[in-house]
């Protein structure tokens, strides 16, 4: 059994659209494949979320049939997670800019080189919202990330609702 | 709280590494700029806020039913509206 790199399903800055799409085999192990933390999984978060500054190791897992949707899990407790989803799937002109700062800090030579990804929050009554304002960026190769907040982000909100079927 | 008086173009410096400039004075708008470590992320109040209770609101306990898009394969959800 094969799984989907989670490397190869995030969206670029400026060229998003072009680099989507692109999968990575990996092997499977005896595990479930879903719940199999790789060094190639764990996202370093030096800053951690806003509100979660002290948390500064996540690991980003897919669940088979969740796609486009992944966990952001936080390494050492397994049981707290946050749901992220490739802005691309959502709305596909989005076009977060970084500060100067934010892309020396992820180290970032080239827009390919960041994946873009949106928190999700899960609302009771089955809808859902994708934060647009405040997206993760992380660096393909390094794996190091930042929940940056856009020099643009004036022009994207917070809880932007996603059409949901359960 | 301290509170200093600065003139446009004065500085605070906090921590010996951390610079406030009084850029300029308009009415009621201060314009700052601010010089910091890479390390030390710096945020307008109300949007680091907002993001923070948003974070707090998504944390997910265990392991729900995560809904599906409507269209997947890369076809974009069209319907969602952008409104706060």
């Amino acid at each position: 059994m094969h799984c989907r790199s989670v490397f190869g399903a995030g969206t670029g800055i400026a060229m998003r659209n072009e680099t989507n799409g692109r999968l990575m085999k990996t092997v499977a192990t005896s595990e479930p494949e879903w719940l199999t933390v790789r060094k190639e999984n764990i996202i370093c978060m030096p800053l951690g979320l806003l509100g979660f500054e002290s948390i500064k190791q996540y690991v980003l897992l897919t669940r088979p049939g969740e796609e486009p949707f992944l966990w952001l899990q936080m390494l050492d407790d397994p049981n707290h997670s946050f749901l992220v989803v490739s802005p691309f799937h959502v709305l596909p002109d989005y076009s977060p800019e970084l500060s100067g700062d934010d892309v020396k800090f992820l180290a970032l030579t080239d827009p390919e080189d960041a994946m873009i990804l949106n928190v999700v929050t899960l609302r009771p009554e089955g809808q859902a919202s994708v934060n647009l304002k405040g997206p993760i960026v992380v660096n393909r190769h390094t794996l190091r990330a930042k929940q940056v907040i856009p020099t643009n982000a004036v022009d994207y909100v917070l809880r932007h609702p996603i059409s949901v079927t359960a | 709280m301290l509170i200093l008086s600065r003139k446009v173009n004065e500085c605070i410096v906090i921590d010996g590494r951390i610079t406030v400039k009084i850029v300029r004075v308009e009415g009621e708008i201060v314009k700052l700029g601010i010089e910091a470590p890479l390390d030390v992320p710096v945020h307008r109040q109300e949007i680091y806020e907002e993001i923070q209770r948003n974070n707090r609101e998504a944390l997910t306990e265990g392991r729900p039913k995560v809904p599906r898009l409507p269209r997947l394969n890369g076809v974009p959800v069209k319907d969602a509206k952008k409104t706060e």
